[in-house]
């Protein structure tokens, strides 16, 4: 019957296809230990492009080491890659080992995706800084979610020329908060609100850079509401006032705001010691007047980012994922990794080695010492259950402020009021 | 006549169906081969209801998975507090109740309707005027229905990339305005400067579209109507209002259901232009930049942001019946 055999059709369809993303609380057995053997794949963010030898080398190694085991690596773009480990978690194929950030190991360990290293590789932790060890675990939850791997901070960029032309000491760059905000109106009233100081709107890392409680402790409520915060936000909006702050800041992003820095747009941009070849190469005026300096800061630690390598609770090959994952974060590999490119390992002791310590007369040198030196005290400040709806939230709100839509007060009691709604709404 | 086949009766069918399947059986053997046409027909009898099933088999499986499964599994998401990583349980019209209490929404809508009253008068008038000067025959003419069309093929964010930078407050435009004693513009820092910016975007991208449509409707208006309206003394203008016009008004009408459509989607243009947040505190975001951003990442709103999908489903559905109505209003 062409009826019955439509709808026989239609549920043989969409039955398997319900299935689809059911997530479920399995998060399986926390047991790594058993024979290194078997068959894993090993996802990274964006990193084939140029570094392809060194992780097809790092794979033969491990499989050299451990006879029987067969590592397939995958490289996701930077673009969407938080949609593509949504698009694998939910749809139960997310890979074996992968390379994630702390915002993105907090839903997938509380989706029990995200394997407990304390208690599968807890012998390993000891080779890790602590702080960094602790960047992966997630405020109301026990455990540790991911190793850490490398450890990010950059320096601050200033045009030296801008600063002159204002009449401020160009090798004496602001520091803390106070003195960015006195410099920044400065130089908007010395050009005529020409030239910005900043690009960029204040992110939760400033909020936590000027000394703002960002969280209960707990880590059940936002906190950056705070007389401090509203401080900040109430400098800030000074600023944009008068000109200080680019008037496109409000939709800025990272890439735009650099664009600003190369063509003297902006008198201050952060970034790494990467960005030194760009200007090399695109700006060779700007980077002859480029300027060096640490990142501000009021609380006298600096911002860092970490990556992390994360094993899938649900994978089938338990103690090869672990061994792996904790053969491409060890001492001797992320130093390897390290001085290929402009990153600083997580594991003890390595930031002692004279790669990071010893001058050799060049900027690259330079800025990599400081930013190693800088880290040892370094915090994370992006809390792990901040989310990029948060982020958004926070920006808009800002924005308000910052047009005088409304008061600095009410932007931050409405962000807060909101990350928390989606706080809760996250489970 | 053609119509003779088309009136057959359904037993004259059976019999031309009967004598189809006889005729390569016809090897002399009478009955024998009787008596298989026979079992032929009743063996293809048997078959006809349900083989059309089975070529159409496979374009029912791509409208099953790629359609109807997508479009069933959002309305039902859309009853439900579904996460990315979490299944979430039926919650009724919460997402609906929730959504008239969020700002983002009423933003997102006042957006897209905007998006329609701008651009869509726009897509229907100015296409149809480019497609009156290119229509000619003349020298040269391909060159300039290619150039026309040249914005509907080339990428869309290559396209904003380049009208971010033309408007960029450093860009070409503020450079030249600012050459001639006007002054910097924030077509990209302004809340509605930014909004208009990218309506102006979608217009250029979409006028060689629809100019192409306008011009297969001219290809279908008599001439005669033209030469008639001439003998009588028309002018150019009069012939255009009184003869072209009237003559592609179901074209316009089509137009106008595409664009208002394609309208209340916008996405691109003002994700490029605006950015990810929406603009300046998010003011001119869309409603499908609002699904974009509630809906996805490891934390994403799936149920919210499918509620908000199934109410932009709803009002483009009204906006197609809108159009069409009123077409069959000025019909009557």
């Amino acid at each position: 019957m062409p009826r019955r055999a439509l709808a026989a059709a239609v549920v043989a369809l969409v039955l398997p296809l319900s299935a689809c993303g059911s997530g479920g609380d399995d998060s399986g057995s926390t047991d790594a230990s058993g024979k290194v053997e078997g068959d894993i794949t090993f996802q990274t963010w964006n990193l084939r492009a140029n570094f392809k030898p060194y992780f097809e080398g790092l794979v033969a190694d491990f499989e050299k080491k451990y006879p029987g085991t067969n590592v397939k690596w995958v490289d996701q773009p930077a673009e969407g890659y938080a949609d593509k480990i949504s698009a694998d978690a939910a749809g139960g194929t997310l890979p074996d080992v992968v390379n994630v950030s702390p915002d993105l190991v907090a839903p997938l360990a509380k989706a029990g995706l995200a394997l407990d290293l304390d208690k599968a590789a807890a012998k390993y932790k000891k080779e890790y800084l602590p702080g960094a060890w602790a960047s992966h675990e997630i405020p109301g939850m026990e455990g540790t979610y991911a190793f850490p791997w490398y450890l990010n901070t950059g320096p601050l960029f200033y045009n030296k020329s801008l600063f002159k032309e204002a009449g401020l000491d160009a090798s004496k760059p602001p520091k803390t908060y106070g003195e960015l905000f006195d410099d920044a109106l400065e130089l908007a009233d010395k050009s005529d609100g020409k030239v910005a100081t900043l690009a960029n709107v204040p992110t939760i890392e400033d909020f936590g850079r000027y000394g703002v409680e960002l969280m209960n402790k707990e880590g059940t409520a936002f906190a950056f509401n705070d007389t401090k915060g509203v401080e900040l936000l109430t400098k800030y909006k000074e600023l944009y006032d008068a000109k200080a702050l680019d008037s496109q800041a409000l939709t800025a992003t990272p890439e735009s705001s650099g664009k600003k820095f190369l063509t003297g747009a902006v008198a201050m941009n952060p970034g790494s010691a990467l960005d030194l070849g760009n200007f090399k190469k695109q700006a060779p005026n700007l980077y002859k007047n480029i300027g060096i300096t640490d990142q501000i800061t009021s609380t006298g630690k600096v911002n860092m980012y970490v990556m992390g390598v994360m094993v899938n609770a649900r994978t089938k090959q338990k103690p090869a994922a672990v061994a792996f994952a904790h053969f491409v974060t060890d001492a001797q590999n992320q130093m390897s990794f390290a001085k290929k490119v402009a990153i600083f390992p997580s594991t003890a002791g390595s930031l002692d080695d004279p790669y990071f310590t010893e001058e050799d007369g060049t900027d690259e040198t330079r800025v990599r010492i400081a930013a190693a030196k800088s880290l040892k005290n370094a915090v994370n400040y992006t809390p792990v259950l901040f989310s990029e709806q948060m982020k958004t939230e926070l920006r808009n709100n800002v924005a308000k402020a910052l047009q005088g839509k409304v008061s600095p007060e009410e932007a931050l009691d409405n962000a807060v009021k909101a990350c928390d709604r989606l706080l809760q709404q996250q489970g | 006549m053609p119509s003779s086949s088309g009136t057959a009766s359904p037993g004259k069918v059976s019999a031309g169906r009967a004598s189809v399947v006889t005729l390569p059986t016809g090897d002399g053997d009478g009955n024998d081969g009787g008596a298989r046409s026979v079992a032929a027909v009743a063996r293809v009898r048997r078959q006809l209801p349900t083989s059309p099933w089975l070529f159409a088999a496979p374009g029912l499986l791509v409208v099953g998975i790629f359609i109807l499964y997508p479009f069933v599994s959002t309305v039902v998401n859309a009853f439900t507090d579904r996460r990315t990583l979490i299944p979430g349980e039926f919650v009724g019209l919460a997402n609906f109740r929730e959504l008239l209490h969020d700002e983002m929404f009423w933003i997102g809508l006042r957006n897209s309707t905007l998006y329609v009253l701008g651009v869509v008068p726009a897509l229907v008038l100015l296409p149809l005027l480019l497609a009156l000067l290119v229509q000619k025959n003349i020298p040269g003419i391909a060159f300039f229905r290619s150039a026309f069309y040249t914005p509907v093929v080339a990428s869309i964010v290559v396209v904003g990339l380049i009208w971010v930078w033309l408007l960029d407050e450093r860009g070409l435009v503020n450079s030249l305005l600012e050459a001639v004693g006007v002054g910097r513009i924030g077509f990209l820092s302004d809340q509605w400067l930014l909004l208009l910016s990218a309506m102006t975007v979608t217009v250029w991208k979409g006028l060689g579209y629809y100019m192409i449509i306008y011009l297969a409707a001219f290809a279908n208006v008599p001439r005669e109507l033209h030469e008639a309206a001439a003998v009588d003394g028309a002018g150019a203008i009069r012939r255009f209002l009184t003869v072209t016009v009237p003559a592609v008004r179901s074209t316009m009408v089509l137009v106008g259901a595409l664009s208002s459509v394609a309208a209340f989607k916008v996405f691109s243009e003002v994700y490029l232009m605006a950015g990810p947040d929406g603009g300046p505190a998010g003011e001119d975001t869309t409603l499908v930049m609002l699904v974009q951003r509630t809906g996805t990442g490891l934390t994403g709103r799936v149920g919210y942001a499918s509620a908000i999908s199934v109410v932009v489903f709803v009002v483009t559905v009204a906006l197609m019946l809108l159009v069409l109505r009123a077409d069959r209003k000025e019909d009557a």
